[in-house]
């Protein structure tokens, strides 16, 4: 951890940061904190973290399951040595201030004892009482003991109070007799304890609307009505009906299904006037996840606008118009009816010609939209903090993260409406807030654990210990557990075996730990459950007496083999024993693996002097890294120097004045004016940059932000008439001139946006055409203004925005790209005609201004300017993240980072809070003084080597490269132990550590034996 | 066959099939990744869903770890088929 001596004023922080909520975002900031050396608090009041995005079935565009993306991030926030979990807790008081705050937390009784519940489940199936599973939106029913989902983390049950029989009615504790453990504890009381940290992120979550109140759609009176939560519960593999879409009235396979959009979204009358961001997408992605499901399944979304506005979003529209074949109706929904006696359900609605039209489904999905929590009043009170009208946090545009009291951020939905990658962007933002408020604390409040020297096992011969896991009657109920002991102990090698009741219990661990000195063993198999859960915990245990951490595996006998084969006992057994013996055959050829680690420069570069750089610089240096700034032109600011306020009317010029100077007076960050990077060489914590101004920059991390560029028309007759502009155009001159009465605005959207060959939203440019109508009306409400428009993309809480624009009488005309508006000009008169479908007519309109909403560009050089680190593109040339939704600013290759429009347009808003979360995400990597290396890594034999570079190309990390001598060599730095390099080499020059050859092979080789 | 006269084993080719025994099962080796085709396999124990025993799962840091020696060394001891995932 790199730590300074703090000044005075700083000396009585405290490096820690209270995490309230624990989905996505939750865990992001915690993650990123903890990795920075900080002590987090995370706060969840569940039974199990998770939050929102532990209920999705899966993500676009990708199709991957929600749950595989977010489990392994569970694992790891409840496992970090620096996380500290408080599940079914809240905070109840919150006092002092920025830097030294004491939070009192109350913990709900769990009536059982996480120290000694194994999580195994056998209470469950005892439990006599159902409970409505509010996890499965009430579709189905859990019991009074339970986990909150399969894979909740911590994987201990909970009891839930208000239904268990014994702590309403005194009668029954059979989970108790159940629980070979012992770990039910009916005395267990709610506990109140205080905690001290130097600052707090709030990420709570949301709620979703309860469309009952909307009577004409008829959720909760019609059985196939349902909502699009619990729609990702019915196409969830682990969901109450096992992935099989079953139609509620009588479970069969629904084949019409419909959407209907915005519901308690977009509606100020009864329901919520904003617009919730999410549900076009996540309706795109049911109907063809529901495709995938069921080849049979038609699909049609009923919608008002459209609002695919991120980064390849209206690409994934067309691939639910043109390969799921999802029909999109534009339509108001008046009424939903039943028939009653198929159950099936007729929608009535009036078509895009006015006319009524009246469909019929087997199954209707409500988009429902995100609030503020309930308890989203008290919340604010309780840490001191305002809120939006609606119960949203308040916070400032241009400073996305942070609330109203000092020390305290805020981050994902409770901020406002917002989509996964922007809740982790966000997450990571407020973590970067708060370690430059707490830079100086790092590793003051983390304990470090001191190990014993690693035994020497080279040379000795094998001494493998079985320690087979009865896991109380998970295993033991289906397999013979002794058999798996017995068959083991007289393999090869095998100095001893036995059975444990729960292996991964303390005194199970104490009992692997004691066998390993009593039996000298010097390799440890464990037959219980799955290696991605459990691996860590024994290869700590065993590390613990000094064995090193790769000389143990874990063999999966019990999701891989007992609870699939209940059914056929003896198989099972016969599979189990075979599972250990192949991986008693692997432990045998294990080898100790040594980490090696590299040090760490704690200076990081940024490519762009834009306000996306500069922002990162600013919070880079402040939480003590020092910056190098290259910036090719010769004035900082890059594209916002054009704009003069933001939608919400923020002062944008002196706000970015601002940015510039503080960058200019720090000493720890240094600008290169028109300077570019010349070469680049080096790994993750010790890259070697050389500028074109001659220096030779060595730094830590890399942060790309370069930018991006203004479209320039050549559509609609532009620069014909210098009446003729761009939206930049008009903000600029509104400043100086004011609007006449009797003049007409005439604005077109979509201008060299959403049309090949640039197939993207540009996002930004219906906020520009509301802001400068607004501006318009409010100046001189006389004047007229009409926007013709393909989808008015006022997403989230801009909404206001757009209601505000057509309140003050701005007119809005919908365009199709079929149709567009066509534009002549003669003796400088501007007309503009257009087709209107309500009308049927087309409309002529005399323009004193037509203004084009134009879009962004990538850097014109951006392809090759990603060729110089080796990065990618997406199609459009903007560069590409690692991972589309968990990994927005990171890109595959360790240490590099991205922010702002070269990832994909965006706001200033999002662009400050995407390169805050950059600075957060560059922070956890500089903290470190060195990195370890991951043992698990490709090892090269380069005597063997023959350099015929198929490693070279096909590793996507770039590790193999050629060296001085022009053969290959291997950087393991930037390794990451996938094998490719392993499975192309045709010298068989690489190894991987830990799943070598001959390790493969002789489970191979075990498992075809002949018996 | 009277004693002594030699007994010529036909081999095994694709053109003459063999009798398969009706109690006969393949065994079958699953290789899997460790981030998604292994997880798959725990996530099916998770939610108790039966297969047959027959196969079993061995690890791979990445599908791309999946050496052809691998599968032919499998195939050359007997087994009777393999089953990528990652």
């Amino acid at each position: 951890m790199t730590r300074i001596n703090p000044p005075k004023d700083k000396e009585d922080r405290i490096g820690s940061v209270l995490v309230v909520g624990s989905g996505i975002g939750g865990m992001q900031a915690s993650l990123d904190l903890a990795n920075s050396g900080l002590l987090v608090h995370m706060i969840n009041d569940e039974p199990s973290i998770g939050g929102t995005m532990s209920r999705l079935d899966k993500t676009f565009p990708t199709g991957d399951c929600a749950m595989c993306m977010i489990s392994p991030r569970m694992v790891e926030s409840s496992r970090h040595p620096n996380i500290k979990m408080h599940t079914l807790s809240r905070v109840e008081a919150i006092s002092g201030e920025a830097g030294n705050f004491t939070a009192t937390i109350v913990e709900k009784a769990r009536y059982v004892d996480p120290e000694r519940c194994t999580g195994c489940g056998a209470c469950e199936p005892q439990c006599p009482t159902k409970v409505v599973n509010s996890f499965n939106q009430g579709l189905d029913k859990r019991k009074a003991i339970y986990a909150l989902f399969p894979q909740a983390v911590p994987n201990t049950r909970a009891i839930d109070p208000d239904y268990c029989l014994y702590l309403t009615r005194n009668v029954c504790r059979k989970c108790e007799k159940a629980c070979d453990a012992k770990a039910i504890n009916f005395e267990d009381t709610d506990k109140r304890h205080e905690i001290r940290v130097g600052s707090v992120v709030l990420t709570p979550g949301l709620k979703t609307y309860q469309p009952e109140i909307r009577q004409e759609l008829g959720y909760g009176r019609l059985e196939n009505v349902v909502t699009s939560l619990q729609f990702e519960r019915l196409l969830s593999a682990s969901g109450p009906c096992g992935g099989e879409v079953a139609r509620p009235s009588d479970g069969g396979h629904p084949k019409r299904l419909a959407w209907v959009q915005c519901v308690g979204s977009r509606n100020s009358h009864n329901a919520n006037p904003w617009c919730s961001s999410v549900c076009c997408m996540y309706a795109a992605k049911q109907s063809i996840i529901a495709k995938e499901h069921d080849s049979e399944v038609q699909s049609t979304i009923y919608y008002m606008e459209l609002r695919a506005f991120g980064k390849d979003f209206d690409k994934y529209i067309e691939k639910a118009k043109n390969d799921a074949g999802v029909v999109y109706k534009r339509a108001m929904i008046s009424e939903i009816v039943e028939d009653p006696e198929t159950k099936n359900l007729i929608i009535h609605a009036v078509g895009d010609d006015g006319k009524l039209v009246w469909e019929e489904y087997d199954m209707v999905i409500l988009s429902i939209g995100f609030e503020p929590r309930v308890d989203a009043a008290e919340f604010s009170r309780i840490f001191g903090i305002n809120t939006d009208e609606y119960g949203f946090a308040q916070t400032s545009k241009l400073r996305p993260v942070e609330s109203s009291r000092k020390g305290i951020y805020v981050a994902g939905t409770y901020q406002g409406p917002k989509d996964i990658p922007e809740t982790v962007i966000q997450g990571s933002g407020a973590a970067a807030q708060a370690m430059m408020l707490l830079g100086e604390k790092r590793g003051t409040e983390v304990t470090q654990v001191v190990l014993p020297d690693e035994k020497d096992v080279e040379g000795e011969a094998p001494r493998v210990g079985v320690i087979v896991c009865h896991c109380g009657t998970n295993i033991a109920g289906t397999v013979d557990v002794q058999k798996i002991a017995d068959a083991a102990s007289l393999e090869p090698g095998v100095a001893h075996a036995e059975t444990i009741i729960y292996a991964c219990a303390p005194d199970g661990q104490q009992k692997i730990r004691d066998l390993i000195e009593e039996k000298r063993l010097n390799r440890v198999v464990v037959a219980s459950c799955t290696p991605r859960t459990h691996s860590p915990l024994f290869q700590d245990t065993i590390r613990e007496v000094g064995l090193n951490k790769f000389l143990f595996e874990l063999a999966d006998i019990r999701e891989q083999c007992s609870w699939c084969h209940m059914n056929d006992k003896e198989n099972a057994t016969r599979k189990a024993i075979e599972i250990v013996n192949m991986n008693v055959a692997k432990t045998r050829n294990l080898v100790p693996v040594s980490q090696a680690s590299v040090g760490v420069e704690h200076t990081a570069l940024v490519v762009g002097g834009g306000i996306a750089g500069m922002n990162a610089a600013l919070s880079m240096a402040e939480q003590g890294y020092g910056v190098h700034i290259v910036e090719k032109s010769n004035r900082l600011g890059g594209l916002l120097r054009k704009v003069r306020t933001t939608l919400e009317q923020d002062d944008v010029p002196a706000f970015l004045k601002g940015v510039i100077e503080k960058v200019q007076e720090r000493d720890d960050i240094t600008v290169h004016m028109r300077t570019t990077v010349e070469s680049f060489d080096g790994f993750v914590g010790n890259f070697s940059t050389k500028l074109s101004n001659g220096t030779v920059v060595r730094h830590g991390a890399l942060l790309i932000a370069v930018g991006g560029q203004e479209y320039q028309p050549t559509e609609y007759e532009y620069g014909k008439s210098q009446r003729i502009i761009t939206q930049r155009d008009l903000e600029n001159r509104l400043v100086e001139i004011d609007p006449a009465p009797d003049e007409t605005y005439v604005m077109i959207q979509c201008v060299g946006s959403r049309e090949e060959p640039n197939n993207y939203c540009s996002r930004i440019c219906c906020q520009d055409a509301l802001k400068n109508a607004i501006a318009i009306k409010e100046k001189s409400p006389e004047t007229r203004v009409v926007i013709l428009y393909r989808d008015m993309r006022a997403y989230g809480l801009k909404e206001n925005y757009y209601r505000k624009a057509r309140d003050l009488g701005v007119l809005f005309f919908l365009f199709t790209p079929e149709q567009k508006p066509e534009v002549s000009v003669e003796d400088d008169t501007i007309k503009v005609t257009f087709a209107s479908a309500v009308l049927d007519k087309d409309i002529e309109v005399d323009a004193d201004y037509l203004v084009l909403s134009t879009g962004l560009r990538p850097q014109p050089d951006q392809e090759e300017f990603a060729k110089q680190f080796k990065l990618t593109c997406n199609l459009d040339g903007f560069l590409l993240e690692a991972h589309v939704k968990l990994r927005p600013v990171d890109f595959p290759s360790e240490g590099f980072f991205l922010a702002g429009l070269a990832h994909a347009p965006k706001n200033l808003e999002e662009t400050l809070s995407q390169s805050l979360a950059a600075a957060g995400r560059v922070g956890t990597l500089l903290s470190k003084n060195s990195l370890t290396v991951s043992g698990v890594i490709s090892k090269h034999n380069r005597d063997i080597c023959m350099s015929c570079l198929a490693c070279v190309r096909k590793c996507p990390f770039g590790a193999p490269f050629i060296d001085e001598d022009g053969r290959v060599s291997h950087n393991e730095v930037k390794c990451t132990g996938c094998g490719i390099c392993a499975g192309v080499c045709p010298a068989k020059a690489y190894q991987i550590n830990y799943f070598r050859d001959d390790q493969m092979l002789a489970m191979i080789e075990s498992v075809t034996e002949m018996k | 066959m009277a004693i002594g006269e030699e007994k010529i084993e036909e081999p095994i080719s694709p053109e003459k099939q063999r009798e398969i025994p009706d109690d006969w099962k393949p065994n079958i080796i699953a290789f899997a990744c460790h981030y998604c085709a292994f997880a798959a396999a725990d996530l099916a124990g998770v939610m108790r869903l039966p297969y047959p025993p027959n196969v079993k799962v061995i690890r791979l840091p990445c599908t791309g770890k999946l050496d052809q020696v691998y599968i032919l060394r499998a195939f050359e001891r007997g087994v009777d088929g393999v089953f990528a995932a990652g």
